[in-house]
């Protein structure tokens, strides 16, 4: 029997779902800041806001590396293990020494290197699921480290780090702008560049993009690879701005980072979504940590919140779906 | 009560059955009625409507017209339930069988034997499980793993299910598709055990020497109509195909040229082996020629061109390519060397649904678009507009997403991308389906410059008359082997179904 | 393992045989592997070779069996349960918060946990269905809500259960300790309800091919309610236990109990992917690894790297095939 012929709905039909996909996160974004700035005491006031741009900065450049990994089809569990390794490496070093910021920046980039070939591996080579493959490499990296700092905190890290931690510039924190930078460089890889289509076209159909040549194994690696590379730093940007280490560092990141993708629209099924979506939804899961606190509710209640928001978004996400 | 003509208790009665899907008539007006204790066989090229008759008659579908009786009552069943309970079973070809649970579990699946305690009767349930396979003569350990049956007997397993629901017709689709030789014949045996109990069979096949082997009756359908019902005896193996394809050619294909010298080779495969799916095939893509690769679904002819191409990995034989052998192939030097692939799956295998038009059509050779490691989105956007251009793709924009396309613009969009990648050797599978009409006519004009231009095209069909109209000589494949080839004038469709049926 | 049963067929089976058909390879492994250890054990240290010792192996094992007897059957319908961290956090603190070493309340509390627990393993199962999204990703949600909300409650560890009550922990009768033993218990009712019930099989029948189940009419509802539900309150059941032993009921997890409780369901067999495995190969993991760590200990080697070891383990097995990632219907 013939395929029946199906005619697509045109961009112009514009619906519910149709709507809520394209636009769906700024409208949110945008809803929650005027309320925010209208309900919640001080939300508007330069410390507040500097404080949320800081707050975020951390949280956006993991999800930049998340974002690669959700893209082909995967995530990483490993985010926050990462984070808290590359932080202590960092703080084993002399805080004194200005010049030992070269050492603990380069051994923890290798650090990151080597734990997301291992992601890598597993997920391309051993046909892991990432869930179990980034989980177990957590659990491995979490002992490794507990049992290396015999699980008390740290001292301090340099200067350097603290100055991109905490300094700011004009008024706007620098590890802000250096999200920024970074997020402008992700972006223009993943639409500017070979690297960033066959990225695309691995999430899109892996089969497919087999079929046309590209080596989708190597694709796949190099998103651990690179989402263990940006946890690293990330973890260096958390820690310099809250200054104390310890084996703790970047608790929850996991989840928060494929939250925050999840919800600006870098779909868990791969080949869908944008950085700057990735990055909006960072900046709105900060944003309503900041407006739990300034209601003056007690912080757990964040986690009930990101939870919720979670489902929420989820349930959005399918209704659109549904009348698409 | 073996079936005997005059003597007869009708079981079932399907009269005027119509059922339409979005843009295609499955079944127009069709009659079928099935009488106690005899085999009934069903016939009809790929897309005659077998599936969709029996999917009414097990209760899946809902027919739009038409009524059926069942026992001489009518019925209007809304689920397979419904008709399961009146003893209508169907054996699917993809056996719908649970590896981990036991084989009692599994024939007793639908409705389990309880204790007075609630829990289940395990020992009944055996016990059952053990008096049905015997009735069909099978010997294993219902106790074991379903999984660790063999297909035969998993099948078997399948039958025995619809046994202890106290079955009054059974229906086999493809049966004997995944086995063969002496568990064929027991088959066979099987089922003269359960006619002789009074069950009513309805067999489904393209083997066409199993039919008059073992049926009573046979129904012929075609494009959703029925030819007529006949009992087997007053019909022979000639006339049932020509029953099956009987249909004028229509004016869709470019005419045909004069057969040519023996041009240059373009491509050969030597002895492709694919475990369980081709054997020992080969096969010479010439340039200015378009070779069809014809058979049943399930043939192998995918597999094998999967396997040239290096989707698939064979496990011995090469292919040859511009003088350089190779025994091993890849996507990548395929593209390499100039063989494109058009995959039979399109939204599988084929497109990149999140992306635009323009991106897949340029996907295999991305430094077309690309200086150094950067895109030159000008440049794809041009080339885009090009193809667009060339093929007759109706899109909105150079930027609309492919999911946004219709079937037969998706196909182009693929065409393209394979016409620009590939330097003389295309291979295609099924490159109309599910393409309407007008669509069709433009991909074979296309298909036809092209091969005038001096490409050598390996097409892979379904559709017999677009073999006949297109292809200058046609292979045909059954069960992994290529069982002939057709040059020219032989290529009809008469020769190409018996050369498909041929064992 | 089939080709023994299809080609004898009835009747002359080789007890070996009928004997390599019916125990899965993991099984196998698992029992070598925890003989191995017990050696190894003996040989080493003095202190282990004591019945006491397996005893206490025996014993600390309570609380893994059972968050790992919830994460069995949730795996086994091919979904995953990563709620139990929050719902752990927030029943035991319940436990002891509301208790506060009043006996009267004990039991009333009791009941009331275990509501709680049940009620949020309904939530899971009950989104899952509705949402239609990987268990994966609700799970974890609710986690976050029950986490928070146990930190709702109390930020620290407050309350305390009457005296007595560490018992279920460390009681012993004969030498047996009677946690552990009525967690196996446990393990018996589960065990048989997965082989002897209908809903047992159904559970198997839609973890091994969900599109195949809804087509033989498995109610699919049921099944995704009841194993989630199960889980929730086996969580629940487990925070109790954990209360009894540290005497207290702690809003933040300080083991990694996500993992703890996936290590020894993937060991026994039981695939991530659904449809099979089963609780005896649980239950022997959980004895291998807390055999392990109580080797592990007499070595003084420290949490951390038996932490890692754990996550080796579980790579480790995965990696070698034991699972597989299979594309879901």
């Amino acid at each position: 029997m013939s395929e029946a012929v199906l005619r697509r709905k045109r961009p112009e039909d514009a619906n519910f779902g149709y709507i809520v996909e394209r636009h769906g996160l700024l409208i949110f974004c945008t809803v929650l800041t005027v309320g925010a700035l209208i309900f919640a005491p001080n939300f508007g006031s330069a410390a507040n806001l500097r404080n949320v741009l800081i707050s975020a900065s951390p949280l956006g450049v993991v999800v930049l590396g998340q974002c690669l990994v959700i893209l082909v089809r995967g995530f990483d569990l490993s985010v926050a293990s990462v984070m808290a390794t590359a932080a202590v490496i960092a703080a084993s070093f002399d805080a004194d020494n200005p010049w030992s910021v070269i050492p603990a920046v380069l051994l923890s980039l290798l650090m990151a290197v080597v734990v997301g070939s291992i992601n890598g591996f597993l997920v391309t080579r051993r046909k892991v699921s990432p869930f179990l493959a980034t989980l177990g490499v957590m659990i491995m990296l979490q002992g490794l480290r507990f049992a290396w700092t015999k699980g008390a905190p740290l001292g301090l890290v340099t200067k350097f780090i603290r100055l991109v931690g905490t300094g700011t510039f004009h008024g706007v924190p620098i590890n802000f702008v250096f999200l920024i930078v970074l997020a402008l460089i992700v972006g223009f890889v993943l639409r500017r560049t070979t690297f960033g289509r066959r990225v695309y076209m691995v999430g899109g159909n892996p089969r497919a993009a087999e079929l046309v040549g590209i080596n989708v194994d190597r694709v796949i690696f190099s998103c651990y690879v690179l989402s263990s590379v940006f946890a690293a730093i990330g973890g260096l940007v958390l820690v310099g701005y809250v200054n104390a280490v310890d084996n703790w560092v970047g608790r929850g990141y996991e989840l928060d980072s494929i939250v925050a993708a999840v919800m600006g629209g870098v779909a868990l099924g791969g080949g869908r979504g944008t950085v700057l979506g990735a990055l909006i939804g960072a900046l709105v899961l900060t944003e309503l940590f900041n407006i739990v606190l300034l209601l003056g509710l007690p912080v757990q209640v964040q986690l009930i919140v990101k939870g919720v928001v979670i489902l929420i978004a989820v349930a959005v996400y399918l209704i659109a779906q549904k009348t698409r | 009560m073996p079936f005997e003509e005059g003597r007869t208790t009708t079981m079932l009665r399907a009269s005027g059955i119509t059922k339409t899907f979005p843009g295609v008539k499955s079944l127009d007006r069709v009659d079928f009625t099935i009488e106690g204790g005899e085999i009934h066989a069903l016939v009809g090229e790929n897309g005659a409507g077998k599936s969709t008759l029996i999917k009414i008659l097990s209760g899946a579908y809902v027919p739009d017209e038409g009524k059926v009786e069942f026992d001489g009552r009518v019925v209007a069943w809304t689920g397979p339930r419904q008709a399961q309970e009146a003893g209508v079973h169907v054996i699917y070809q993809e056996l719908v069988l649970f590896p981990e649970l036991s084989v009692a579990e599994n024939i007793f699946i639908y409705s389990q034997p309880l204790t007075r305690l609630g829990f289940l009767d395990y020992p009944t349930m055996e016990r059952r499980a053990e008096e049905a396979l015997d009735r069909l003569g099978v010997h294993v350990d219902v106790r074991s793993k379903a999984g660790s049956l063999s297909i035969a007997d998993q099948q078997m397993a399948e039958i025995a299910r619809a046994l202890v629901g106290s079955v009054k017709i059974l229906v086999l689709d493809e049966p004997t598709a995944v086995i063969s030789g002496r568990e064929v014949e027991l088959l066979f045996e099987r089922l003269a055990v359960l006619r002789a109990s009074g069950v009513a069979i309805v067999y489904i096949s393209h083997r066409l020497d199993e039919i008059f082997q073992i049926a009573d009756r046979v129904t012929v359908l075609k494009d959703g109509q029925l030819v007529g019902t006949w009992p087997v005896r007053q019909v022979d193996h000639d006339r049932l195909i020509s029953l099956m394809v009987g249909r004028p050619l229509s004016d869709v294909f470019p005419p045909r040229r004069p057969i040519r010298p023996q041009a240059e080779i373009l491509l050969r495969a030597e002895d492709i082996n694919v475990a369980g799916r081709v054997k020992n095939a080969s096969l010479t893509i010439r340039a200015g020629e378009v070779l069809g690769l014809a058979g049943l679904v399930g043939s192998g002819r995918t597999e094998l061109a999967q396997a040239v191409y290096g989707g698939l990995s064979f496990d011995s034989g090469k292919v040859v390519v511009d003088g350089k052998e190779f025994v091993r192939t890849s996507p990548r030097q395929s593209i390499e060397m100039g063989v494109g692939l058009l995959t039979e799956d399109r939204k599988g295998e084929g497109l990149l649904m999140n992306l635009g038009i323009g991106a897949n059509i340029v996907a295999p050779r991305l430094k077309d678009v690309a200086r150094g490691i950067l895109l030159d989105l000008a440049t794809e956007a041009k080339i885009c507009s090009e193809e667009i251009g060339k093929f007759g793709i109706a899109a909105p924009g150079v930027r609309t997403r492919v999911i946004n396309l219709s079937g037969g613009n998706q196909q182009k969009v693929l065409l393209s991308r394979w016409v620009r990648a590939s330097r003389r050797v295309l291979l295609l599978d099924e490159p109309t389906r599910g393409v309407d009409v007008g669509a069709k006519v433009e991909i074979y004009r296309i298909i036809r410059k092209l091969v005038d231009d001096g490409y050598g095209i390996l097409m892979i069909s379904s559709e017999l008359n677009e073999i006949v109209g297109m292809c200058d000589r046609t292979l045909v494949m059954r069960e992994g082997v290529i069982t002939g080839e057709l040059i020219g004038p032989q290529i009809t469709e008469e020769a190409i179904m018996t050369l498909a049926h041929m064992r | 393992m089939s080709e023994a049963a299809a080609a004898i067929g009835t009747g002359d089976r080789s007890l070996i045989a009928r004997v390599r058909d019916r125990v899965p390879p993991a099984i196998a492994i698992e029992i070598a592997l925890i003989l191995l250890l017990l050696v190894i054990g003996a040989a080493l240290s003095e202190q282990f070779r004591t019945l006491d010792n397996l005893a206490n192996i025996y014993e600390q094992a309570s609380v893994l069996l059972l968050v790992s007897l919830g994460q069995t059957v949730v795996i086994l319908t091919g979904g995953i349960d990563l709620s139990f961290e929050g719902n752990i956090a927030l029943t035991g603190s319940i436990l002891s918060g509301q208790v506060h070493g009043d006996i009267d309340l004990l039991m009333p509390v009791i009941v009331g946990v275990l509501l709680i627990g049940t009620v949020a393993g309904l939530a899971n199962g009950g989104l899952i269905l509705l949402l239609r999204v990987h268990p994966l990703i609700v799970t974890l949600a609710i986690a976050s809500v029950l986490q928070g909300a146990a930190l709702l409650y109390t930020q620290r560890p407050i309350g305390g259960m009457p005296d007595g009550f560490d018992s279920l922990a460390y009681g012993r009768i004969w030498g047996i300790p009677v946690g552990s033993t009525l967690v196996l218990v446990g393990f018996l009712i589960v065990g048989l309800l997965l082989k002897y019930t209908r809903l047992g099989r159904q559970i198997f029948a839609y973890g091994g091919d969900p599109a195949a189940a809804r087509l033989v009419g498995v109610p699919v509802t049921r099944v995704v309610l009841f194993t989630y539900g199960l889980s929730g309150f086996l969580a629940s059941a487990t925070a109790i236990f954990l209360v009894a032993r540290l005497g207290v009921g702690n809003p933040v997890n300080e083991t990694p109990l996500n993992l703890s409780s996936i290590t020894p369901v993937i060991l026994g067999g039981t695939m991530l992917s659904g449809g099979r495995g089963g609780v005896v190969g649980t239950l022997l993991g959980v004895l291998l690894l807390q055999t392990l760590s109580n080797l592990l200990n007499f070595l003084e080697v420290s949490t951390f790297y038996q932490w890692m070891i754990q996550g080796f383990i579980v790579i480790a097995a995965v990696a070698s095939h034991l699972d597989r990632r299979r594309r879901r219907a």
